[in-house]
């Protein structure tokens, strides 16, 4: 269960940007997920929950948005949408193919609750 | 009570989880290929023959070519026990983690005498799903598959055989008593990866070990910055 250490990777990047902010809370961390990430998406939510708790972030709501895996073939040089997670040209049937998306985990927003006369100050 | 007036604000990130810790790894990639030590991470489930296949590739080497081990196991010293006698070892014990960490990876780098090494192996945890997430800084990621487990493993492991450069086959004197094919898992295998390198190879006969050797001698010359002798 390697999610645990990757939600503390994401709490300290959120935990960053907190104070880059000058923030009082977050209220939300949506982060991307690919299925072929190798990251459970429940497993995640479980970890944030029980990390929050040593955290310094208060307790924003996790959003999680699932990825569809899109891949890119080396011979036919076209980009498709894979179904399920079959690594194959859904055009040319070759299996040289490049994952543009579907195996990331990546931190796309947080929502942050910042002091009125700071959010000027912040660019 | 003082009260704070706040407002809320969205910051687009838009940046990987790992990013920093990959970075990291990069950088430590960067020192190994000056210093022309070629990183292998070996990663495989428990009991495929990374051990064996290490003291196989030991062996093979003997007064030829100085490689180091940094072994990684949930609990004991046993793995790092039977290397030992044959090239610097450090035991990297994570206490019931399933994968390991560069962290970890880098406190073991400290303890390792690593002058005139040109091979620096890392025996990961057995687990074909945690380690397939993290760059400990290796050149050559190599997925480790026994004859006794389903020549089916890598495509059911998606994401470690795509992150893998090489398939080693290790138990092939057990091919007659088992149903496995070897060509079966190396064309699963290279439906994910079709650039995978792969060999067969028996590490208590030493049967195949050679082209095993050849082949990370040939991709420390391709990889790393050879010194001048």
């Amino acid at each position: 269960m390697h999610e645990k250490s990757l939600v503390q990777s994401l709490l300290k990047q959120v935990e960053a940007i907190m104070r880059e902010h000058h923030a009082v809370s977050v209220q939300a961390v949506t982060v991307e997920i690919g299925p072929l990430s190798g990251v459970e998406s429940l497993l995640v939510e479980d970890a944030f929950s029980e990390l929050l708790l040593n955290s310094q972030i208060g307790r924003p709501s996790l959003n999680i948005q699932a990825v569809d895996l899109t891949i890119r073939c080396r011979d036919c040089e076209q980009a498709s949408s894979s179904p399920g997670l079959t690594l194959k040209c859904q055009l040319c049937g070759s299996n040289k193919v490049q994952i543009t998306h579907g195996d990331e985990f990546r931190l796309m927003d947080v929502s942050l609750q910042i002091p009125a006369e700071s959010e000027n100050s912040v660019t | 009570m003082n009260t704070v007036d706040t407002v809320s604000k969205t910051v687009v990130i838009n940046r990987d989880v790992l990013s920093e810790k990959k970075r990291r790894a990069a950088e430590l990639r960067q020192q190994f290929t000056e210093r022309g030590i070629l990183v292998v991470n070996l990663v495989s489930s428990p009991g495929s023959g990374k051990t064996s296949l290490l003291e196989a590739t030991a062996k093979c080497w003997q007064g030829q070519h100085k490689m180091a081990v940094l072994v990684g196991d949930l609990a004991t010293e046993r793995d790092a026990e039977r290397l030992r006698p044959l090239v610097p070892v450090e035991q990297l014990t994570t206490g019931g983690a399933c994968h390991l960490e560069l962290s970890l990876v880098e406190k073991g780098l400290a303890k390792l005498p690593l002058d005139d090494v040109e091979f620096l192996f890392i025996e990961n945890i057995g687990n074909l799903v945690c380690p397939a997430s993290h760059d400990l800084a290796e050149h050559l990621r190599v997925s480790v598959l026994s004859t006794t487990e389903g020549d089916d493993k890598p495509g059911k492991y998606p994401k470690m055989y795509r992150t893998s450069d090489a398939l080693v086959i290790t138990k092939t004197d057990l091919l007659p008593y088992v149903p496995f094919s070897t060509e079966d898992a190396i064309a699963d295998a290279r439906t994910i990866q079709p650039e995978l390198s792969a060999f067969e190879l028996c590490s208590l006969t030493g049967d195949g070990v050679s082209q095993w050797c050849d082949f990370l001698v040939q991709a420390r010359r391709r990889t790393v910055c050879i010194p001048a002798a």
